[in-house]
């Protein structure tokens, strides 16, 4: 009983009617298509898109590159000059410190 | 008048499309509207509807080839299958008001003058079982009975397991059986 049921709704199933598609369907897609102009194949963002999604890093791993890049930035654009007077502080320390240590 | 290119497959015919060819595309159209168009009358039940949404699907592609990417795509019918149904699915979520057609929710239950009229009502209420099903449940069975891929096909099309697609069958034969018990 209950395979007979499978069986008719199965039936049914593979014979839902269809209305055809107009005979012209297409041409018109592709008499539509002649007006239309193709977007440009490689656009800027779509390969920075293609290098996002050639990596595809999940989120956390972006937030930890950037910190790392944005640490990295930081680092190197440290102005030359603070980095000398550091070093001339602990050289004129030195220098301070040294005839007291020659006494002991 | 565009040449069919029979000796192109799809993937040959797509890499010729994002080189610009207007024949290549015109080849790939005629290839597949009526697939595509088939798929699209399931969801949609009106010619009209369906033949926009498979012309929007191709002039997408057309517009921006870029969107077939085949490193990520096995198979060109695959992955367009999925792009009409999302089309018909937004279609749906915007027509939805006026699609819906009273008449036919009205299953009249009298005995049928004859075979005819059966067989009318039993399409009228499997269409209109049908339309009460979940999305994903409807998907599974458009694809899997009209257009006759393989479970593991459907599968990839839907972007689930095996398993969950055959369990989404099965659902929903359950409730169109249940929705059906008169025409069974």
């Amino acid at each position: 009983m209950n395979d007979n049921r499978d069986q008719k709704l199965d039936n049914l199933l593979r014979s839902r009617r269809l209305e055809p598609p107009g005979a012209n369907l297409a041409q018109r897609i592709i008499l539509e298509a002649r007006n239309l102009p193709q977007a440009p194949n490689s656009s800027l963002w779509e390969s920075m898109r293609q290098v996002f999604a050639e990596f595809h890093l999940p989120k956390p791993g972006y937030v930890l590159a950037s910190a790392l890049v944005l640490g990295m930035v930081i680092g190197f654009s440290t102005p030359e000059d603070s980095r000398l007077a550091a070093e001339d502080n602990s050289a004129s320390v030195q220098n301070f410190l040294s005839p007291d240590e020659a006494l002991l | 008048m565009p040449a069919a290119w029979p000796d192109k497959d799809d993937h040959e015919l797509l890499a010729l499309v994002q080189d610009g060819s207007s024949q290549a595309f015109a080849a790939l159209v005629e290839r597949h509207t009526e697939r595509f168009y088939r798929l699209a009358y399931r969801y949609l039940q009106n010619k009209e509807a369906a033949e926009d949404v498979v012309q929007d699907a191709f002039l997408k592609l057309w517009e921006n080839p870029a969107l077939w990417q085949p490193e990520r795509n096995s198979k060109f019918t695959t992955w367009f299958y999925r792009v009409v149904v999302n089309l018909c699915l937004d279609f749906r979520k915007r027509k939805r008001p006026e699609a819906l057609n009273d008449e036919a929710a009205v299953i009249d239950e009298r005995e049928p003058a004859d075979k005819m009229m059966i067989r009318e009502q039993e399409q009228e209420a499997l269409e209109k079982a049908i339309d009460t099903l979940p999305e994903r449940q409807r998907t599974a069975l458009n694809l899997c009975f009209d257009e006759g891929l393989t479970n593991q096909e459907a599968a990839e099309v839907m972007g689930v397991k095996l398993k969950a697609l055959q369990s989404l069958i099965m659902r929903a034969k359950t409730t169109l059986k249940e929705r059906m018990k008169n025409y069974l």
